[in-house]
């Protein structure tokens, strides 16, 4: 009898040092997986409006949902502009934030000279990894990733052979996505051609200009625009909507960046390169005000922060399985993508690849 | 016959299209620039009215789903924008330049917050499409044919408006008194010409002038309203007045011109020239200074051009 209840006990008393163990352990791994936030703030300052359905909103969205997730107060600036900000982040600093997410590449400067005057608040930038410190992060975002996939997906679906990029201006992130769109129209079309086009330096309000240049292209025989412009992608929409009431037969499509205008403009939209900022936006948060907070956070396909909105039913299922193949070879790495961010670089990327 | 892999009947022909089009808001609100600083008023506030015209035009037709509504609201709220700009500078006599600005911001903040307020910032198209007409024969022109005679019936009359208006300066009695009051108000004033009328004559349709510049922009165009979205094209506007010597015809050329440089610098991308896109995004504004320079000295101001005006003050 002893002998059958002595492996109980023992199992009995392993089980309990098990469940004491595990209740010293386990708070402790759960503390590592997703620690609880010691700031009770974070703001979000953006250069223009927050309902544009592309950059800004996407960011100030991403906030609301980070904050939400760890149970911390948001707040968003929106309209901040392109010149000095400094005045409005100290307003934030000033309403309690401690965390000010410096939401534009214009931003990369102004916002690490603001948290080294001011100890209690950590930012974080856009594009400027060399910025980094213990209290200045940076997001990096992997967009050429999905926008290779935006490539293979217009060079699978053109039936004119020619597909254009506009650009209301060539910031780093257009530059990186405009690059990977032409490496993924070069690998599933070599024979197609593209044609790029600048709307102005920082046109990112000029729909009418985005809508003069988009109709040039689609005059010229692009069927496909990879449009990024925020406020100006409309005007590249109605230039798409005018040419195809007037060519029903053969109609153009537009692959957005950022948002999702899927739900008022479907009869153009061919798919968009979405950009989630909720997950990084929620590490941060946990991250600030320790010492885990100053480094480099990444948006990619593999980790999700950047994706591409679902096909629409009309797309060929051999070509969403291309689409869904090259996803697999970049997150397999047996497909990398080029990441230039300067606009020299990307000319030259653009020239290599033959179609400059 | 191609053009680095471009049709060159295409390639031109969408570039004169595109160079008429880009030409005709500048046209438009220039046109009635002329009246304001003929009557020696600084109209700095225009941009402010197109943007203002941009707003109310897109509401105007967004609520009816009427063009000629949306061109009506457009103008309706580039009038209301001069009156304010009239009452501050004739009126008060407050400096037009401070007040032009002060007009400007003013109208890109409230249409910002009307658009806010009244569409929580999205963008929605107006249900509204300006009619079109094929002229018979001249559309099958080819490159000025499609580019010219296929257009919408409104761009025929935006054209149409630039020989109305030189008839108007130069022909009538209203055109008479302006320039009479922009070179000398105390001179006109003594000869009869009511000035404070004729200016606010003036301003308002100026003012008229740009709310249908950025009506077209927003309710015939582009059927859409973006914060800001006419990026400067007042301003543009304004120079193109003073570089045509506040000459109609002059102004037409010179808004043509400039609309052309634009669709240049946007065809040589699509053609893959190999030239800097900072370089292209500069042509037009370099055709403008080289125009004004050529024309230096060729022109004059209207004497009283800024000056506020009180009678027996001088």
């Amino acid at each position: 009898m002893n002998r059958v209840r002595r492996p109980f006990r023992i199992l009995g008393v392993l089980t309990l040092l098990a469940a004491f163990g595990m209740g010293f352990i386990a708070p402790a791994l759960a503390q590592d997986a997703s620690p609880e936030p010691t700031i009770s703030t974070a703001a979000l300052i953006t250069p223009s409006a927050r309902t544009n359905l592309g950059w800004d909103q996407q960011g100030a969205d991403g906030l609301d949902a980070a904050a939400a997730a760890t149970g911390i107060t948001a707040i968003v600036a929106e309209n901040g502009g392109y010149d000095d900000i400094t005045p409005a982040l100290a307003d934030l600093a000033d309403e309690g934030a401690q965390l000010i997410i410096c939401h534009a590449s214009g931003y990369q400067t102004t916002c690490p000279d603001f948290a080294a005057q001011n100890e209690g608040v950590s930012v974080a930038v856009i594009e400027n990894p060399d910025a980094v410190s213990e209290r200045v992060a940076d997001i990096e975002t992997q967009a050429q990733e999905v926008a290779y996939l935006a490539g293979v997906l217009a060079g699978l679906t053109t039936t004119t052979g020619t597909v254009g990029v506009v650009v209301s201006g060539e910031p780093p992130t257009w530059n990186y996505m405009t690059v990977g769109f032409a490496e993924g129209l070069n690998a599933s079309n070599p024979d197609a051609k593209l044609i790029y086009s600048v709307i102005g330096e920082a046109a990112y309000d000029d729909a009418a200009g985005a809508k003069r240049v988009t109709e040039q292209q689609l005059a010229n025989g692009a069927d496909i625009i990879f449009g990024m412009g925020d406020g100006a992608s409309f005007g590249m929409i109605e230039a798409i909507r005018e040419y195809n009431e007037a060519n029903a037969e053969t109609p153009a499509w537009f692959i957005d960046v950022i948002g999702d205008k899927s739900a008022d403009y479907s009869d153009v939209l061919l798919t968009s390169v979405l950009f989630d900022y909720s997950g990084i936006y929620e590490e941060m948060i946990r991250n600030a005000g320790t010492d885990q907070f100053g480094q480099v956070y990444t948006m990619n396909v593999e980790n999700g922060g950047v994706r591409l909105l679902d096909l629409p039913e009309s797309v060929p299922a051999e070509t969403a399985d291309a689409v869904a193949s090259a996803q697999a070879s970049i997150i397999d790495g047996s497909v990398t993508v080029s990441a230039v961010g300067d606009s020299e670089g990307m000319h030259a990327k653009l020239a290599e690849l033959g179609y400059e | 016959m191609t053009l680095n892999g471009i049709d060159v009947t295409d390639f031109l022909t969408a570039m004169l299209a595109t160079g008429l089009l880009r030409a005709v808001p500048l046209a438009i609100a220039s046109l009635g620039d002329v009246f304001a600083q003929k009557a020696g008023l600084l109209n700095l506030g225009i941009e402010g009215m197109m943007l203002s015209g941009c707003f109310f035009g897109f509401h105007a037709a967004y609520k009816t789903e009427s063009v000629v509504l949306g061109m009506l609201g457009g103008i309706a709220g580039g009038l209301a924008m001069a009156l304010l700009f009239g009452f501050l500078t004739i009126h008060l006599r407050v400096d037009q330049v401070l007040v032009g600005l002060a007009i400007t911001i003013f109208a890109a903040g409230l249409t910002g917050y009307l658009f806010r307020d009244w569409y929580g910032g999205q963008n929605v198209a107006a249900n509204v499409r300006a009619r079109s007409i094929e002229i018979p024969l001249l559309s099958d022109i080819p490159i000025i044919g499609p580019a010219i005679f296929h257009r919408q019936i409104i761009f025929y009359i935006c054209w149409a408006l630039v020989p109305v208006f030189a008839w108007l300066l130069y022909r009538t009695r209203f055109g008479l008194n302006v320039r009479a009051v922009g070179e000398s108000p105390f001179a006109a004033d003594a000869a009869g010409v009511n000035v404070i009328r004729t200016r606010y004559l003036a301003i308002g349709l100026a003012g008229v002038m740009a709310g249908f510049a950025g009506a077209f922009l927003a309710v015939a165009d582009l059927r859409i309203f973006t914060i800001g979205m006419t990026v400067g094209q007042g301003f543009i506007a304004l120079a193109i007045t003073m570089l045509g010597g506040w000459n109609p015809w002059r102004i037409a050329a010179g808004a043509i011109l400039f609309g052309m440089l634009n669709a240049l610098g946007d065809s040589l991308q699509i053609v893959g020239v190999g030239i800097r896109t900072e370089f292209i995004g500069m042509l037009p504004y370099i055709g403008i200074m080289l125009a004004l320079v050529v024309l230096a000295g060729k022109t004059q101001l209207p004497a009283s051009l800024g000056v506020p005006y009180a009678r027996g003050q001088r």
